[in-house]
């Protein structure tokens, strides 16, 4: 057969599967193609490989990935200067624009005029081949992406995982303020605030993990909604542990499976928690009174760990 | 129409765009979810007519349905590395016509396991290339070439367009001098000459 063929002339719903066998470095790749072949893969996208994308560095590498990671490709972005005349680059149609595109092992480089507007184009080119969810992994990189943050919550788009260190934050009410009532859309939250400011809850994150947690009170933790707590830094003590575990024995906590408290103030001679000193709770298996669900607690230096299970 | 044998030797006759029918046994159709849907409940009283497809392109279909019959279920897509000998020596006998007959066809008729193959061959041919070599082996115009036929066409339009308004020009002092039927005459060459440049304005 010959080594060319014309994929426009199958149907959508073929086109669909042979976008499906394709690997997600190839599918971009492809929608660069045509116009036309990106609408036919944009038709298709609800069919398409879940993507986590990953916002690495400022506005300059995209990490997009499958949901299981079988598959991994960088997309690069470079301000554009004298990219057009290298006999590598071919221009490609992405949001409209004609950009300059260098294919090579190490990922796809696009050069822009504007390389913030560049970044946000391919954000909504990326949204356009793929279901994707974000991701901002490095802490580091939360003053980056400030306003990017808050622009992809405003579109109700989802996170995997937001990082956000408000020490490295020049308007933290701002950013919090947009984010916090927007937290349903976050699977992992993880946060670092160890420079005086309070972020306060409207809604909860699947996940949560604060370092520095020492302003997180036991009022927030008995309303926490996620299904894993991690506290670094905490303050609390024995009678907020004890008080959380009542909690949920009775049937609070319904998501809880995992929580994880670090605390200078857990201590083993303190108030007994359940009714047990510390140290006796080590390795035990607790209940709920309804006899629903159990979880193994483990015990460390100022630390305590319970793992939930259902029967 | 089918035999009245036992079941796994019930015989459907099958009838094609050129009005031909032929047999095909009940196991293969049975991968033919369409037919599951139509005709295995209620049976058909005469050929089943898959009158959008011709007698080649079906029966290249059910020789790989009659092949697959005693193949285990399907369980979704195989890598073409996986296909056995049998199977690839059916898709390299094809042309390329034949290959997209045998994907629409095998579309429409719902067969899970041909149509998977097909795409994966299809995914194969882009597989490992760039965006540039991929462009080739789907035989589209690269961007390049599009803006350079563009242009190409701009400059005929413009080109055109200039030929025209010096016609118009002429016939308009040609106009005032002449008699009626001669300023019909030059109303004529002006239309034509419009005509002329809207034909080179689309193209």
């Amino acid at each position: 057969m010959s080594p060319s063929f014309p994929l426009l002339r199958l149907p959508g719903v073929v086109l669909s599967d042979v976008f499906k066998s394709l690997d997600i470095e190839e599918k971009f790749k492809l929608s660069l193609c045509s116009k036309r072949i990106s609408t036919q893969i944009n038709n298709a996208r609800l069919y398409s490989q879940n993507v986590i994308v990953d916002l690495c560095g400022l506005y300059q590498k995209i990490e997009v990935s499958s949901e299981n990671n079988k598959d991994t490709f960088y997309i690069l972005n470079f301000y554009e200067c004298g990219a057009r005349n290298n006999p590598d680059i071919h221009q490609y149609r992405i949001e409209e624009r004609t950009v300059p595109v260098f294919s090579s092992g190490i990922g796809i480089t696009l050069f822009w005029k504007n390389l913030r507007e560049g970044f946000l184009f391919v954000l909504r080119y990326l949204l356009k081949i793929f279901q994707c969810k974000f991701s901002i992994k490095n802490i580091c990189n939360t003053y980056l992406f400030e306003n990017t943050i808050s622009e992809l919550l405003d579109l109700q788009l989802e996170f995997k995982k937001l990082s956000i260190c408000f020490n490295l934050l020049k308007n933290q009410h701002l950013l919090w303020n947009q984010v916090s009532n927007k937290l349903g859309l976050v699977e992992d939250l993880e946060i670092l605030s160890g420079s005086g400011f309070r972020p306060v809850f409207t809604s909860w994150p699947q996940e949560i993990s604060i370092t520095g947690s020492d302003w997180f009170t036991l009022e927030y933790l008995l309303e926490c909604t996620c299904t894993t707590i991690s506290l670094g830094g905490s303050l609390l003590e024995n009678k907020d542990l004890d008080e959380t575990l009542r909690k949920w024995k009775t049937g609070g906590f319904p998501n809880l499976k995992c929580l994880k408290i670090n605390s200078q103030s857990i201590e083993t001679t303190g108030t007994t928690i359940l009714g047990m000193r510390l140290l006796e709770l080590s390795g035990k298996v607790i209940q709920t009174d309804d006899g629903s669900k159990k979880a193994t607690i483990d015990i460390g230096n100022g630390r305590i760990e319970m793992y939930v299970t259902s029967f | 129409m089918t035999s009245p044998a036992s079941s796994s030797e019930v015989k459907y006759l099958i009838e094609s765009s050129e009005g031909n029918t032929f047999d095909v046994s009940g196991a293969a159709l049975r991968q033919s979810n369409t037919f599951n849907a139509m005709f295995l409940n209620i049976g058909a009283d005469g050929p089943i007519p898959f009158t959008d497809y011709n007698e080649a392109t079906l029966k290249k279909v059910f020789e790989y349905c009659e092949h697959s019959v005693n193949e285990e279920n399907y369980s979704g897509p195989k890598h073409q590395d996986d296909l056995s000998k049998w199977d690839l020596n059916f898709f390299n006998e094809m042309d390329q016509k034949m290959f997209i007959d045998v994907i629409n066809a095998s579309n429409f008729l719902d067969i899970e396991r041909l149509t998977s193959y097909c795409c994966e061959r299809i995914a194969r041919m882009l597989r490992g290339k760039n965006t540039q070599e991929m462009i080739k082996v789907i035989t589209l115009p690269t961007a390049e070439e599009l803006e350079a036929k563009q242009k190409v066409e701009e400059k005929k339009a413009a080109a055109a367009k200039k030929v025209a308004e010096k016609a118009a020009e002429t016939a308009e002092k040609t106009e005032t001098l002449e008699e009626l039927p001669v300023q019909q005459l030059v109303q004529t060459t002006r239309n034509k000459l419009t005509r002329k440049y809207l034909s080179f304005s689309n193209e």
